[in-house]
């Protein structure tokens, strides 16, 4: 069996490469290149990075390549970034990453050199009778958050080694099998985004203005903004209002409710309970509901469903949403477009990931509108 | 451990260290300071480089001491005036291409040995030419430039530039940092205008070089300050540092004969006991470069098979290897991309005896013999 697994150069890739190796599959390590620009005063990584992979490769025994994504990573990822950005939006490059990525073109140059299946260190797990995207057995790393948009025909033929393994364990087997990168420190997927953050990269990319900040409720002048793109609804951090960091005399922190683009003024206000960051509703757009363990779901709870069709109002059934990566499972009911939940929550960014789950199964998700 | 990669770094020396020590706690001073201690701490260190000047044949004044070889190639190309252009080897170091760049420079080629072609060189130089940097050895093949032919050439076209009235200057820098350890330099031998020293290099502490200017040469400051160094580099003295770099060229100058002839022989024993390579670097070479090239091989996964067996090379210089780019060396030299990703670069020195050389022999053909295993061939 033929496997081609990423591998990045951090330890969870390096132990799923030895994990596949000691199985006896036919492993051939893959570094995919995605980006390699430095910017000012930042050096990307991706060489020590792409240095570190090929050792444990070769360690391992096994064939090593480098493929490369950059053009594509650069129009499918970073290009729907910053227009995402540039709309007010918060997009997460990660989660179209694998989907245009890791899982679609990695995934399809595997297969055209004869693969029988790609593999990554992603924790998650996949049951492959069906197929279906299960949350990993370490709950705290579990990453299917960043995966659910995966096509079906990927995750057919994808391992996750590592999805039945807690952290901890992964480490431990690392150092036992001389994985010289044990002791390195995580790597963060997007490598500019990690090493750089993600306020430097915008800045490098988009030109940003300085603005007003006015009150919302008075339309007074608190303050000024380097850029309304930076701001997230809901977002206390970061105001440079009279001098302190999102504080004003009284000590009471100030919150983003509005941002209005065209004329760059980021709206807050110091009322936790305003509108703007609390709602019981969250409208999803690019809904993409994983087809078989989603229609096993909805015919097993559903009374109203009826055939395979996914997108009918499912308003009775309570499924879980994940709303950020690590953030707790909230149980919520979901009509095909919007989530409805029980009790009042705080808005996630647009342009963030809602995910659902029945239990450990994934069903897919949405982008938040 | 068996260490073959003293082109990248040097181990201090003992005695280097041991020059060294008194320097951080006892004579700590800063040597600008009015005080008797600290006055003779500033004598120490104009003594200490009076040793790396009178090594290479030049005056104390005409050293200007600074934090490496980057800094000094960097602070050489000042000597350009805003109209000047330089020319630079192909196979420079990227502190030197990467400055030359910066003023529009242009590469000399070098013949198929990596020696420079002195025919291009020719016809590169125009009026407005003002600067011209060669390595005398150049990092990843060990290659030894002929300076002297070179600043014969230049002494013709300045004597032909008066006689046509011509002012501009027409300065010869060479980066010598590979250099130091195994040839008796002297400037004026050479006939270079601008020379660039590393401590590193010769079993000296790291982040402390040199520059030689002559009287010809007129440098700008690359940082401002109080003044020392000439006015060409402000900045506290490295004192520690640069004891210890003068300590490191008086030793390789002692045992610079010897150690021509023991690391001769020592690449005879690699040459004759290795398998299955190319020889790269033939000719005009130090004789602690040895770089190979095992074709259809991939060098890098040698690199970290050698390392599980604790022998430590390179494919060549360690800040290009780090950037994922391949060597633009072994490039000019007209290696083709298979050749280039099958070389090894292995430099001898101070940390090896001839027992390691016969060991690393054989551990470098068990690998070479495994991986090819695993390839099926």
């Amino acid at each position: 069996m033929k496997v081609f697994v990423g591998m990045s150069g951090g330890v969870d890739s390096s132990v799923s490469a030895a994990l596949l190796v000691e199985q006896g599959y036919d492993v051939t390590g893959v570094y995919m290149k995605n980006w390699s620009k430095d910017l000012p005063g930042m050096k990307c990584p991706w060489a020590e990075d792409l240095a570190d992979a090929k050792r444990v490769a070769v360690k391992l025994g096994i064939p090593f390549e480098v493929w490369d994504f950059e053009e594509a990573y650069r129009e499918k990822v970073v290009e729907y970034m910053l227009t995402e950005f540039k709309k007010g939006n918060t997009p997460n490059p990660d989660v179209m990453c694998n989907q245009e990525i890791k899982f679609k073109l990695f995934y399809e140059k595997a297969m055209e050199r004869g693969a029988d299946f790609i593999a990554t260190g992603h924790y998650a797990r996949v049951s492959l009778d069906e197929p279906c995207l299960m949350r990993a057995v370490d709950e705290n790393k579990d990453q299917t958050y960043f995966l659910y948009r995966i096509s079906d025909e990927a995750l057919a033929h994808t391992i996750f080694p590592i999805g039945e393994m807690l952290k901890p364990d992964v480490k431990k087997l690392a150092e036992e099998k001389g994985l010289h990168n044990a002791y390195k420190k995580e790597s963060m997927g997007v490598c500019f985004v990690g090493e750089v953050g993600m306020k430097d990269f915008l800045k490098e990319y988009i030109d940003v203005k300085p603005g007003e900040i006015r009150e919302v409720e008075t339309e007074k002048i608190l303050g000024y903004h380097e850029g309304a793109i930076f701001y997230t609804i809901g977002q206390r951090h970061g105001l440079y209002i009279s001098g302190n960091k999102g504080e004003i005399n009284d000590g009471m922190p100030y919150y983003v409710v509005k941002k209005d683009l065209p004329k760059n003024i980021v709206y807050v206000s110091k009322n936790l309970n305003h509108e703007a960051i609390w709602t019981k509703e969250l409208k999803l757009k690019d809904v993409f509901l994983r087809t078989g363990p989603t229609v096993a779901f909805l015919q097993s709870s559903s009374s109203s469903m009826s055939g395979t069709q996914v997108t009918s109002p499912v308003h009775e059934t309570e499924m879980l949403v994940r709303l950020r990566h690590r953030a707790p499972l909230i149980p919520v009911k979901f009509d095909g477009e919007t989530l409805y939940f029980e009790h009042e929550i705080k808005r996630p960014a647009s342009g963030q990931s809602a995910v659902l789950y029945d239990g450990e199964v994934c069903l897919g998700g949405g982008i938040i509108a | 451990m068996i260490y073959l990669d003293h082109a990248a770094a040097t181990p201090v020396g003992s005695r280097v260290l041991e020059a060294m020590e008194p320097y951080f706690l006892r004579d700590f001073f800063n040597p600008s300071a009015a005080y008797l201690p600290a006055k003779k701490v500033a004598a120490d260190y104009e003594k200490a480089k009076g040793s790396i000047a009178h090594a290479i044949g030049a005056k104390t004044s005409d050293i200007i001491i600074t934090a490496g070889a980057t800094e000094a190639n960097n602070l050489a190309f000042t000597s350009l005036a805003l109209d000047g252009s330089c020319l630079y080897l192909t196979i420079e170091h990227d502190s030197v291409r990467k400055i030359a760049e910066q003023h529009n420079g242009q590469g000399i080629k070098v013949l198929s040995n990596g020696v420079i072609d002195l025919d291009d060189l020719k016809t590169k130089i125009t009026d407005s030419t003002e600067l011209i940097s060669v390595a005398l050895v150049n990092n990843e093949i060990g290659v030894i430039q002929p300076l002297a032919e070179i600043a014969a050439i230049i002494r013709e076209i300045k004597i032909d530039r008066l006689k046509r009235g011509i002012k501009k200057q027409l300065l010869l820098h060479s980066d010598a940092s590979q250099a130091l350890n195994l040839l008796d330099i002297n400037v004026a031998r050479l006939g270079t205008d601008l020379l660039t020293l590393n401590a590193a290099k010769v079993y000296g502490p790291k982040g402390v070089g040199a520059l030689y200017v002559s009287h010809d040469a007129r440098l700008k400051p690359l940082t401002y300050g109080g003044g020392q160094e000439n006015g060409l580099r402000s900045g506290t003295e490295n004192v520690p540092s640069v004891i210890g770099f003068a300590k490191a060229v008086e030793l390789a100058k002692e045992h610079l004969n010897g150690n021509r002839k023991k690391y001769a022989s020592w690449r005879k024993i690699l040459l004759s006991e290795l398998q299955g390579y190319e020889l790269i670097n033939k000719k005009h070479v130090l004789d602690n470069f040895v770089v190979l090239c095992y074709n259809g091989l991939d060098a890098e996964r040698l690199i970290y098979l050698l390392e599980d067996r604790e022998v430590y090379v390179s494919t060549g210089a360690a800040c290009a290897a780090s950037k994922g780019q391949k060597s633009h060396v072994l490039k000019a030299i007209g290696l083709s991309d298979e050749q280039i990703a099958g070389s090894l670069r292995l430099t001898f020195g101070e940390a090896n005896n001839e027992e390691q050389i016969h060991e690393a022999a054989q551990i470098i053909n068990e690998v070479v013999t495994n991986e090819k295993r695993r390839l099926g061939r």
